[in-house]
């Protein structure tokens, strides 16, 4: 074996290799068409969040003359108590549900795993204080805390909003993957890596995480599902001060405002933001069944 | 000679507990069908011992199982018939009759025997399921059994019945396993990878046991095991499989003595023993082969074989007699086998 | 070169009901290990064959006892600086399937420790993918095919000795193979066996092999010693081929016993004796470890604890009283 057909044959590798986990990733989500229908709406309700603002520039249109209008040619969806356009809204709206949902999921599966993975992996005192502080995390009733925070805080900000939803909502994350961390622990290939020496943030970045991220990928998934209805309950409940339109505010209005329980005219305003709700619900749960599979490269390569 | 040949193997089926013909087993793969036995043909000869020797992914677990027509889902037998004796030919039966059969004619002792107790009850308690089962109306009576075959092997009995797996030793729940196997007076035993797992006292023991077992209760038995020690230890008879098909089997002795298939030769060779030269054992090149790798023309063994011929690649080999009470699926001269094969 | 000094191990569990429970897992172990040298440690499940292997790597603490590696007694290394001396004492571990991170690919397992200690040593990292090829090689692996492989991808004998390439990152000057082949095909076994012998010869490591099955440590330890493990105690030890051929201590003759005769090429040994059930390990005795299932004990062995020495004229060091040598192995027909 000479160095130089060596040299040629690694440098073929790395280039060779990204290609192939692209292909692999698509044969995963191709393999059954629950999981391309999935990662379809995921992409359009980003598109939606994303391009939504462009779309509609400018406020929305006020038209005293059609309110509570069924939908037509002109409003797809029919417009709400003030005539103006329930599809606008919806589109106008996903940005800040969606902002918002992404960032509490990610946030919680940032802090969640970090902290899982350090209590596993470390036991000891490391571990009894920072599980100390996830069951503190996991007693705080998150949704009173919010009630009660909202009256001091404007959730205006996505930020801000997903912020306070991510920090109740970690404590789960973590007790999960200390668990997880806890049982790769005692696995092989651990303990080869601890008696070969490799420093400890190797141990915990390439060898623990890799094991775990396909879960902490499901759970971010679902969470943003979570998060959602976490975030529309609390505009739909009225108690934060709704200061942008968004798909909560919205069922608030079609139910408090515009009687949408007991009358048919607003029931388009009504069911707009809950199918929307629901699509993206069914959009994380078929595109999941894909997530083990892109993570796992035993999985993955089955064609 | 051909007269002779064909009078014993006529003696040997009217004499078979089991006998299977042309057992075929196809597993459902992202490549198609493929088989995982092909074209089994093997005798259970009441009253002995047959050990079934192969790697993994050679198809012993697969026929194994299919004797009890237990394939699991992907898989099924699509040719082929195991006649069992005063049962008939269970590929036929299904439902409440195959339930039936399970237990009461053919005992399984699973694999993973030491994780197939239900961690949750005690064994007594899973006696009772097993006797509700199978609508036993005596249930002191299989109880008293259970106690009796527990005896036998050296445990106690009565003790073993109110524990819980976690509190029997792999040993103990190996021979808890063969219990339950025989409680409903199974007439043939089938013991998958019995010894497993076990360290070489328990192992001792267990082989201990089931060939006491079998002589007490007049049992067929069958052990499928990947260990050659194993098999020259209890087996009066010896089958060899290797890639979904079994390439030879005769008396164990004189298999161990003559292996007459390259593959048999090189496994005996292969096998780490407590006498003998160290340096002349070797390693078989390669890596067996799965369902998907198995070569699909000619002879499965091929590509690992010292004496591979042109014809190998084209034809497959048919488990024939070559000389008396012995198969082989091999083209090269039976001669020839045994006396190369140290030299690949 | 490793030399172990009376090494002890005491697990204590503290129930909040069950009161403390002690299990004794090592009883005062001691060994040399010299270059190139090896050393197997036999016994059943539970004699704590398997902690031993932990402690010397470094996975697991001892309470009592030294361990010299290289001429230096690590309990007078600081805690810090000792993992550069646990880095010469390399496992290879029992299931090669849990052994390797089923995410990463061969290239990226050899590639880390190699980087790793290319930093250690200061040589250049940009030899490191050249020392993966010759380590594969080494251990009888085609590295253009294996190294961008995952290792489901590999059966279970290319993956233990991925596992050996990867010990030998970190160029070990010890390795401990745990059960290294049985979880490995029939066919596959010896050629792992026949590799950790080659490294033994080619390059000067030492090897010291765990296992339940005496056959297989024949095949690694030839010039080797064979310790025989019984709760925790080393109760018979000498050349290996002495404690097969000719054991003295009625549990080796046990162990030895229960090795599955190969008939048409073996026949049993004349002494063999018939294989016994495990007892329950947390019977105390003041006396012999073994009495209580030992067929040869009398009175003395139940009241005295014999100590491992040289008596009764044999060759090997033994822990027992009455010590008879018998062949209870199979002998060769042919």
């Amino acid at each position: 074996m000479t160095a130089p057909t060596l040299g040629a044959a690694t440098a073929a590798v790395p280039p060779r290799r990204r290609s192939t986990s692209w292909t692999a990733a698509r044969r995963v989500v191709l393999r059954k068409p629950g999981r391309v229908i999935g990662l379809g709406i995921l992409v359009f309700f980003a598109l939606m969040a994303i391009l939504g603002p462009y779309l509609y520039p400018g406020q929305l249109a006020v038209d005293p003359e059609s309110i509570y209008a069924p939908p037509s040619g002109a409003h797809w969806l029919g417009t709400d108590f003030a005539g103006s356009d329930v599809l606008q809204e919806i589109v106008v709206g996903a940005r800040y549900v969606l902002l918002t949902a992404s960032l509490s999921a990610l946030f919680t599966a940032v802090v969640g795993t970090g902290v899982g993975l350090v209590a596993g992996y470390h036991r000891g005192l490391a571990d009894s204080v920072l599980m100390r502080a996830t069951d503190f995390i996991l007693t705080i009733p998150a949704f009173p805390l919010l009630i009660v925070l909202s009256t001091v805080w404007s959730f205006a900000n996505p930020l801000e909003m997903s912020l306070v939803l991510g920090l109740t909502g970690w404590g789960g994350v973590a007790r999960a993957v200390r668990s997880q961390t806890l049982s790769l622990r005692e696995r092989g290939f651990l303990e080869a890596a601890r008696g070969l020496g490799l420093p400890t943030r190797h141990i915990i970045v390439k060898e623990l995480l890799p094991n775990i991220a396909p879960y902490v990928a499901m759970q971010l998934l679902l969470s943003v599902i979570g998060f959602i209805g976490a975030e529309v309950g609390l505009f739909f409940l009225g108690v934060v001060p709704f200061s942008s339109s968004n798909w909560g505010v919205m069922l608030n209005q079609a139910v408090f405002a515009g009687g949408a329980m007991n009358s048919p005219e607003a029931l388009g305003y009504l069911l707009a933001p809950l199918v929307c709700i629901l699509l993206l619900t069914l959009g994380v749960v078929l595109f999941l069944d894909a997530v083990d599979e892109l993570f796992n490269p035993r999985l993955r390569e089955r064609s | 000679m051909t007269d002779t040949v064909q009078l014993t193997a006529e003696r040997a089926e009217a004499a078979a507990e089991v006998s299977v013909r042309d057992l075929t087993v196809l597993y459902r793969t992202d490549q198609g069908e493929l088989p995982a036995v092909a074209h089994a043909d093997i005798d259970l000869p009441t009253g002995t011992i047959t050990g079934l020797v192969g790697e993994s992914g050679s198809g012993k677990s697969t026929l194994a199982l299919s004797l009890m027509n237990a394939i699991p889902a992907p898989g099924r037998i699509s040719s082929g018939s195991i006649q069992v004796n005063g049962v008939g030919d269970v590929t036929r039966l299904e439902g409440r009759a195959l339930r039936r059969v399970r237990g009461r004619a053919l005992g399984y002792v699973f694999q993973a025997s030491q994780n197939s107790l239900n961690p949750l009850k005690t064994v007594g308690k899973q006696l009772l399921d097993l006797g509700r089962a199978h609508d036993v109306q005596d249930m002191r009576g299989l109880v008293r059994r259970a106690r009796e075959l527990a005896d036998e092997m050296g445990m106690d009995g009565a003790r073993v019945l109110d524990s819980y797996q976690h509190e029997l030793s792999g040993g103990m729940r190996q021979r808890v396993g063969i219990v339950l196997a025989l409680v409903l007076n199974a007439r043939v035993l089938i013991l998958d990878e019995p010894t497993t797992a076990l360290d070489m006292l328990s192992q001792a023991a267990v082989l201990e046991i089931v060939r006491k077992v079998h002589r007490q209760e007049g049992l067929t038995t069958l052990v499928v095991t990947h260990d050659m020690g194993v098999v020259s230890e209890i087996a009066d008879r010896l089958a060899v499989m290797y890639g979904g098909r079994i390439v030879e089997d005769g008396p164990a002795t004189e298999v161990l003595q003559r292996p007459a298939h390259p593959y048999t030769r090189a496994l005996i060779g292969a096998t780490a023993r407590i006498t003998g030269d160290t340096d002349t054992a070797r390693a078989l090149p390669g890596r067996p082969p799965d369902l998907t790798t198995v070569p699909r023309t000619g002879c499965v063994f091929r590509e690992r074989c010292p004496l591979a011929m042109d014809v190998c690649a084209e034809t497959e080999p048919q488990l024939l007699t070559w000389a008396p009470d012995r198969r082989r699926a091999c083209h090269a001269d039976p001669a020839t086998t045994a006396a190369t094969g140290e030299g690949a | 070169m490793i030399e172990a000094r009376n090494i002890t191990r005491t697990y204590r569990t503290r129930g909040a009901f069950t009161g403390e429970r002690v299990v004794q897992a090592l009883r005062g172990v001691d060994f040399t290990l010299p270059r190139g040298g090896a050393v197997s440690f036999i016994g059943e499940s539970g004699c704590g064959k398997t902690t031993l292997g932990k402690i010397l790597t470094g996975l697991e603490t001892f309470d009592g006892g030294e361990l010299v590696v290289d001429g230096v007694e690590l309990s007078t290394v600081p805690q810090r600086r000792r993992a550069s001396y646990f880095r010469r004492i390399q496992m290879i571990h029992q299931d090669p399937y849990s052994a390797l991170n089923p995410t990463r690919t061969v290239d990226q397992i050899l590639g880390d420790p190699l980087r790793m200690r290319a930093r250690q040593t200061g040589d250049r990292a940009a030899g490191v993918v050249d020392r993966a090829a010759e380590l594969l090689e080494l251990v009888g692996l085609e590295p253009d095919g294996v190294l961008p492989k995952y290792p489901h991808q590999l059966s279970g004998g290319q993956r233990q000795r991925v596992v050996i390439a990867r010990a030998l990152t970190v160029d070990p000057e010890v390795l401990i193979a745990d059960e290294a082949v049985s979880m490995i095909d029939v066919s596959m076994r010896l050629g792992i066996l026949g590799l950790l012998r080659d490294l033994r010869t080619r390059l000067g490591i030492s090897l010291l092999f765990i296992t339940h099955d005496v056959a297989t440590a024949r095949y690694v330890g030839d010039g080797g010693e064979l310790h025989v493990i019984y709760r925790g105690e080393v109760i018979e030890r000498g050349p290996t081929d002495t404690v097969i051929q000719s054991p003295v201590h009625p549990y080796t003759q046990c162990l030895l016993s229960a090795v599955p005769v190969m008939r048409g090429l073996e026949e049993p040994g004349p002494d063999r004796l018939v294989p016994l059930a495990a007892l329950d390990e947390r019977t105390r005795t003041p006396g012999c470890l073994f009495a209580p299932r030992c067929p040869f004990a009398d009175e003395r062995c139940t009241a005295e604890h014999p100590v491992l020495g040289r008596t009764g004229g044999v060759e090997q060091e033994h822990a027992c009283f009455h010590p008879v040598p018998r062949r209870v192995v199979a002998v060769e027909t042919v």
